[in-house]
């Protein structure tokens, strides 16, 4: 199993840009190299969901947006029991679903 | 190119199907067929929209299934549409582009979904396949969980209040109960879905900040239109309806990507087209469905389809602007959140209603003075594809 989770840094004017499209979003460039998504960052928004799809035998997942230091936006699982808007977390990367009997890797946000 | 007038409507029952799924999808055609006042035979193409069948029905190329179990093979040509949950109103403007090109006269457009074949995890689980695979699905992404984080932003950027989505589910329930068709006839009060004792009994968590009363039902149900060219729509048994706009506009497939997470840069893009299409603007609505599945879609999606100010949808909604009888009642037939949302054929169900309601045949859930403008916003995804529509009665 992957255990990063990555950016798309383009080749040609370093744009770094996540989830990775086909053309840079700011030159159109083509070649992109692999930035790890890692760090600090700022919650800007979250929601406790109990409506899940399948996969999940828990009552619910805390899901948040983070505004990654880094310069990228990403989604991912919190880790956190009461999260605030605006409060600061940290990225790491641990198993987020399990997809036909295989852990699948993603981005997991803690608080700071 | 030739104007496109709808001149046949029908639909079937919303809630839990009592039919195969192909079943129901002829009950809508037949209604519009008889309403139109023509026989079957005529029809030179099927539009079908769906957005589950090969996933919940094990049913695939459904508008050959259509074709076969009415008989309307050899001569009519027909393709299934499918566009997440705007599937309905894109099946609608392919049929009108292959009757204003003048390739078809007459167009049956068909809407028809039934979910409650499978349970509610499966099918929670299918509407969240339009998430973005790698950034957003494999978190456990759901369509609540977007409308639930889009919610918290909203709500902070612009001061809308937990009691602002309870007037919206509030409004569509009791508009809903006067529809027969509607999935949901239940009206429901602020104290028994937010202040009394038992409302969060009565009204869990779905995603916070949204509840149970803030989230459409998973419904079955079917819906059709008969289209013909314009000069040919008084040759029909009712008042015609033309579609003066279409627009249709897309977004970054995950949330995360928007600049701002909280426009809803696809809907206000094809709300623009369709009115520049059919040359009026907002002010000359009179009668709106807007995609509800979620209460607060219906406040963001009047904003930037023009007919309020950002930030300012839920103020027109508290002063009652929105109800029928108000200055434009949106959603009179229940919207989503009661008539229910048979995901891909949510679109074509938009445009029955406001036609009926252009007809003056809306019954219970008219709106007064004789609107003679509607509009329609079908929401696919979370807003990454949106289509609009303008309806306008007579030709």
């Amino acid at each position: 199993m992957a255990r990063t989770v990555e950016a798309a840094k383009c080749a040609n004017c370093g744009k770094l840009s996540y989830p990775r499209h086909y053309y840079c979003p700011a030159c159109h460039g083509t070649k992109f190299e692999p930035v790890p998504i890692e760090g600090e960052g700022r919650l800007i928004t979250w929601t406790r969901v109990y409506a899940l799809p399948l996969d999940y035998a828990v009552r619910y997942t805390t899901l948040g947006i983070v505004e990654l230091d880094m310069g990228v936006r990403a989604t991912g699982q919190l880790d956190i029991a009461e999260p605030k808007t605006g409060q600061r977390v940290r990225a790491r990367v641990g198993t987020v679903r399990e997809i036909n009997g295989k852990d699948v890797a993603g981005l997991i946000f803690g608080a700071v | 190119m030739r104007d496109v007038a709808i001149v046949g409507v029908g639909s079937t029952q919303f809630g839990r199907a009592q039919w195969s799924l192909l079943k129901m999808m002829c009950e809508a055609s037949h209604d519009a067929i008889v309403d139109a006042g023509i026989g079957e035979k005529k029809i030179d193409a099927v539009y079908v929209a769906n957005m589950g069948g090969s996933r919940n029905n094990r049913m695939a190329g459904l508008s050959s299934a259509l074709v076969d179990r009415m008989n309307l093979y050899p001569h009519t040509v027909s393709e299934t549409i499918e566009n997440g949950p705007a599937s309905g109103a894109s099946a609608i403007k392919h049929g009108m582009h292959s009757v204003a090109s003048g390739h078809c006269d007459l167009v049956l457009v068909c809407g028809g979904e039934r979910m409650q074949e499978v349970n509610n995890f499966e099918a929670t689980e299918f509407v969240s396949y339009l998430s973005h695979r790698y950034a957003e699905y494999v978190y456990g992404v759901t369509l609540p969980s977007l409308a639930g984080m889009f919610t918290r932003l909203y709500m902070e950027r612009y001061g809308l209040e937990p009691r602002h989505l309870a007037m919206v589910a509030i409004k569509n329930h009791e508009n809903g109960a006067k529809n027969r068709k509607a999935h949901l006839r239940i009206p429901v009060t602020m104290e028994g879905i937010l202040t009394g004792p038992d409302a969060l009994n009565n009204n869990p968590w779905i995603a916070e900040p949204l509840r149970f009363f803030d989230c459409c039902p998973v419904s079955d149900g079917a819906s059709a239109v008969l289209l013909a060219p314009a000069e040919m729509a008084k040759q029909f048994a009712k008042t015609p309806v033309l579609i003066a706009g279409m627009g249709q506009a897309t977004d970054s497939q995950a949330v995360q990507d928007r600049p701002d997470p909280t426009e809803l840069t696809a809907v206000r893009m094809a709300a623009e087209r369709a009115f520049a299409m059919a040359k009026l603007a907002p002010k000359d609505i009179h009668v709106a469905e807007l995609h509800d599945a979620f209460t607060i879609l219906e406040i963001a999606e009047s904003e930037e389809c023009g007919f309020f100010k950002k930030g300012e949808g839920h103020k027109a909604l508290e002063r009652g602007e929105t109800k029928i009888g108000g200055k434009l009642p949106i959603n009179p037939s229940g919207g989503l959140k009661a008539r229910g949302h048979p995901v891909g054929n949510t679109g074509v169900s938009q445009v029955v209603e406001l036609a009926l309601q252009l007809r003056g045949e809306a019954g219970d859930y008219q709106v007064p003075n004789q609107p003679k403008h509607g509009f329609a916003v079908n929401f696919g995804g979370f807003g990454n594809n949106v289509v609009a529509t303008v309806l306008k009665r007579g030709v």
